[in-house]
């Protein structure tokens, strides 16, 4: 990989002047998971690939005998990876927020718990009992299925915990953030008045923006459970167009957070590899706090189909798709091109895969904007074109979230040589397969093949042709993400003092475990961490 | 299906511990009926009726220009059927759709019923002479095709000589069922909506027969209206509670030191 030298750009800030102030080495940090998250995700990520591996074979009709198991599967690949890719987001935000304001250390270790045990509840509902109501679990299916009665209680069981340690988690952040920032300057609102003090991080006002509407996404999840609890013990059944609202209202919305929080990581280290800051500033805090409204509304787009929702509320489903991805999506895209742009720029794994990231999301960004338009999505309505753009923008998180595992490997690492000839090949196959695998799911939708067939018809025999080539192309992806994935978790082996204390035990002290600046650590000269 | 009986006893026992166990292991009150939903775009057999009258007619001559409310009786039923014929009739005066909208059969299952027992029960509800209501038997077979294709069951007791049966009135649309009806509570709202929707008009709302917990909309089947119910309050609370959480969490400002 290419590797620009450090310098200074005309009209650009260059190592001197943003170097940020050093952090004050008595004030405690929060206690790092990120390195137990890091193998968590990594070993996960890798079986709920797999699954999907194997989804892809049956629908293909390569797996002959095992395609009862295909439900279930689909469900823990769903839901599994759309959690995964949340608490790892999640947990990459709050590494990137570590050197801004003092979480909890107590909270992030209940975190990564409940979610453990939230997992394995997951999987005895879905292995012992068969449980396959999908991974949004709409209303009514979980208590009609042909699945025992214990595995759909021992799934809202799961979700319960999951839910439960999540908010938990999500309030400390923004208690956190509280602490340190005014409500205003958390959402960047003087930017909007023109000034431009205190300096607030961009990574603070996203996640302080994500946290506000991760409690709605959750509060609502929460509320579907009490219903689907109180029809359990009272047989009164709730209203499903209510369900459906509020089980897209939170899960439409969990998964767009996830995006939301993995940009906020970019926003925090690409400027690191770029040599130059990336600030905050009004178009930012304009772009992410119409975000706080759009997103809540965008959900809309799920219930097309369902003709009790009134038109207005269609409507507005369709303009608050098209806006989500405006502010949020634009801007940061075109703010990281410029950031780029000229700069001293410093590929490596780590700056590669956000900066792919960024374009996966804005790609399946497009695939969804067309879906969420009411005349197209009347054909692509629950074809494959939907789990394609998903697919698209979901890859791209996690290529966000694996680049920065690296990146917080590589700060552990100090004057390791990266092997760059080798990343070239890794990421090379990487996207090459995955622009295969996805591709199979974009012809499918074109074609209208449907989503969520374990075995097509005779009518879409095309449909099983695309697959068998996605299974192809998906394992090379999969094959490909394990060596990438050795690389991350080898990258923190250098510093694996300093890494394998600070994943989780100790009380860390700023500074003690990281290098003063993270470019050092890199290679750099230029720092861009702006904090006040 | 089993596991919507199993399901909430097994929640019960393992909830028992977080909420005080009001209705366990018991029967839902209000459980969801899924026969209404079952049946719609059902093909009606097309089978020879004999009327009160004496004629023999096809069944499908009585869909062919307008809807067919169909409904199923026994002349000597000592328990619903009078009551359900004496509601259906009262909805449709109420509705006053019947010759212009659709026209009504009430076809008896008992094989001993004949014609003149037709021309008697019409007589009973005052409905004789009225020639938009058809009274009916039918031969065994062409019988048991049509209950058999709108899922209607009936068993004789022989101890009491009386039939055990169920109380439904279904549309039928060019041969197909468009609506069904279960008798129970809210049998008239309900009918109202069916007429509605046999005139052309598209109602966005569907009354399952039962006790839903705070419903988004509700429907007026008089006014043609749709409106809010509490169920939208509730769509509201995820962010009421993030906005107080917010407001509660930044109120005292950043600490300094
Ligand atoms: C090698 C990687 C992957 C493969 C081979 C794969 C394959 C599949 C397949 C075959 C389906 C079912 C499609 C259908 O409806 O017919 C599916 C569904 C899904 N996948 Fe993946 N996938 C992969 C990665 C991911 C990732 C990274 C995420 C999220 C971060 C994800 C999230 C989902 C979700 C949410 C569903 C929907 C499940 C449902 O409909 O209930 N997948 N995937």
């Amino acid at each position: 990989m290419h590797t620009t030298p450090a310098t200074t750009y005309p009209g650009t800030i260059g190592a001197a002047d943003a170097a940020a102030p050093s952090r004050d080495l008595a004030v405690p940090e929060t206690q790092s998971t990120i390195y137990a998250w890091m193998l968590t995700t990594a070993a996960l990520f890798v079986i709920l690939a797999l699954l999907g591996v194997y989804m892809r074979l049956v629908q293909g009709g390569a797996l002959a005998g095992l395609e009862s198991w295909f439900y279930p599967m689909m469900t823990l690949h769903g839901i599994g990876m759309a959690g995964l890719w949340f608490v790892a987001s999640m947990a990459c935000a709050c590494e990137a927020l570590r050197k801004h304001v003092l979480a909890s250390s107590a909270v992030a270790v209940f975190a990564l718990a409940g979610t453990v045990v939230g997992v394995v509840l997951l999987l005895v509902s879905v292995f012992m009992g068969r449980f396959a109501a999908g991974w949004y679990f709409l209303y009514p299916l979980p208590l009609q299925g042909e699945w025992p009665a214990w595995s759909a209680v021992t799934f809202l069981l799961a979700l319960t915990v999951l839910g439960v340690t999540w908010l938990v988690w999500s309030l400390d952040i923004l208690r956190a953030v509280a602490v340190k920032y005014s409500l205003s300057h958390a959402l960047g609102w003087h930017y909007l008045r023109g000034e431009t003090e205190p300096a607030v991080p961009p990574a603070v006002i996203i996640v302080t923006v994500s946290m506000i509407v991760n409690v709605v996404a959750l509060v609502a999840a929460v509320v579907v459970l009490v219903l689907f609890y109180l029809e359990l013990l009272t047989g009164r059944p709730s209203d499903a167009l209510l369900m459906k609202n509020l089980t897209f209202l939170f899960g439409h919305t969990l998964v767009n957070l996830a995006m939301y929080l993995a940009i906020a990581v970019v926003y925090d280290a690409l400027p690191d590899y770029a040599g130059r800051p990336w600030k905050a500033n009004k178009i930012v805090a304009i772009s992410w706090n119409s975000v706080l409204l759009i997103v809540l509304l965008a959900y809309f787009h799920h219930l097309y189909m369902d003709f009790v929702q009134p038109a207005t509320v269609q409507y507005i489903g369709q303009i608050a798709s098209y806006a989500a991805s405006l502010p949020a999506a634009v801007v940061t895209i075109f703010g990281a091109l410029l950031l780029v742009y000229h700069a001293p720029m410093r590929w490596t794994l780590a700056s590669v895969l956000f900066f792919l990231g960024l374009m996966g999301w804005a790609i399946g960004g497009i695939g969804a904007v067309i879906d969420s338009t009411i005349v197209a999505n009347v054909r692509l309505h629950n074809t494959l074109w939907v789990p394609a753009h998903f697919h698209t923008y979901m890859l791209a998180g996690f290529g966000i979230i694996v680049g920065h595992f690296y990146h917080c490997g590589r700060l552990q690492a100090q004057g390791r040589a990266e092997r760059t000839g080798y990343h070239t090949v890794l990421v090379t196959l990487l996207v090459a397969s995955a622009c295969g695998f996805l591709a199979m799911f974009y012809v499918g939708g074109a074609y209208s093949v449907p989503r969520r067939y374990s075995v097509y018809p005779i009518e879409l025999a095309h449909g099983a042709t695309y697959a068998l080539w996605a299974a192809v192309f998906a394992s090379v992806f999969l094959l490909t993400t394990v060596l990438c994935l050795i690389e991350v978790v080898g990258s923190w082996r250098k510093g694996a003092t300093g890494g394998a204390e600070a994943w989780v035990g100790k009380s860390a002290v700023a500074g003690s475990l990281r290098p003063s600046t993270p470019n050092a650590a890199i290679g750099t000269s230029a720092v861009s961490r702006v904090d006040q | 299906m089993w596991i919507s009986k199993s399901v909430p006893v097994s929640a019960a026992c393992l909830l028992a511990v977080l909420v005080a166990p009001a209705g366990v292991g018991a029967e839902p009150p209000g459980a969801v009926s899924p026969t209404e939903s079952r049946l719609l775009n059902r093909s009606v057999p097309d089978v020879p009726l004999q009327l009160a009258d004496g004629r023999t007619v096809s069944m499908s001559s009585l869909w062919q220009d307008k809807p067919l409310l169909v409904t199923f009786f026994y002349r000597n039923c000592h328990g619903i059927c009078s009551p359900f014929l004496g509601w259906v009739r009262d909805a449709v005066r109420d509705d006053g759709g019947s010759g212009r909208d659709y026209r009504i059969l009430a076809l008896s299952f008992d094989e001993e019923d004949t014609a003149a027992d037709m021309r008697s029960q019409a007589d009973a509800l005052g409905l004789a002479g009225d020639p938009d209501w058809l009274f009916a038997v039918a031969e065994p077979e062409a019988l048991a095709r049509v209950t058999g294709a709108l899922d209607f069951w009936y068993r004789l007791d022989p101890a009491t000589g009386q039939y055990d049966h169920g109380a439904l009135l279904a549309a039928v649309h060019e041969g197909r069922v468009a609506r069904a009806l279960l008798g129970g509570s809210g049998f008239v709202e309900r009918f109202r909506i069916m007429a509605r929707e046999l005139r052309g008009e598209f109602i966005p709302f569907y009354t399952v027969p039962n006790q839903t917990a705070w419903r988004c909309f509700s429907f007026d089947p008089v006014s043609g209206r749709l409106y809010m119910d509490w169920g939208l309050l509730i769509l509201g609370v995820p962010t009421l509670v993030a906005m107080a959480v917010t407001f509660g969490l930044f109120r005292r400002g950043p600490r300094r030191g």
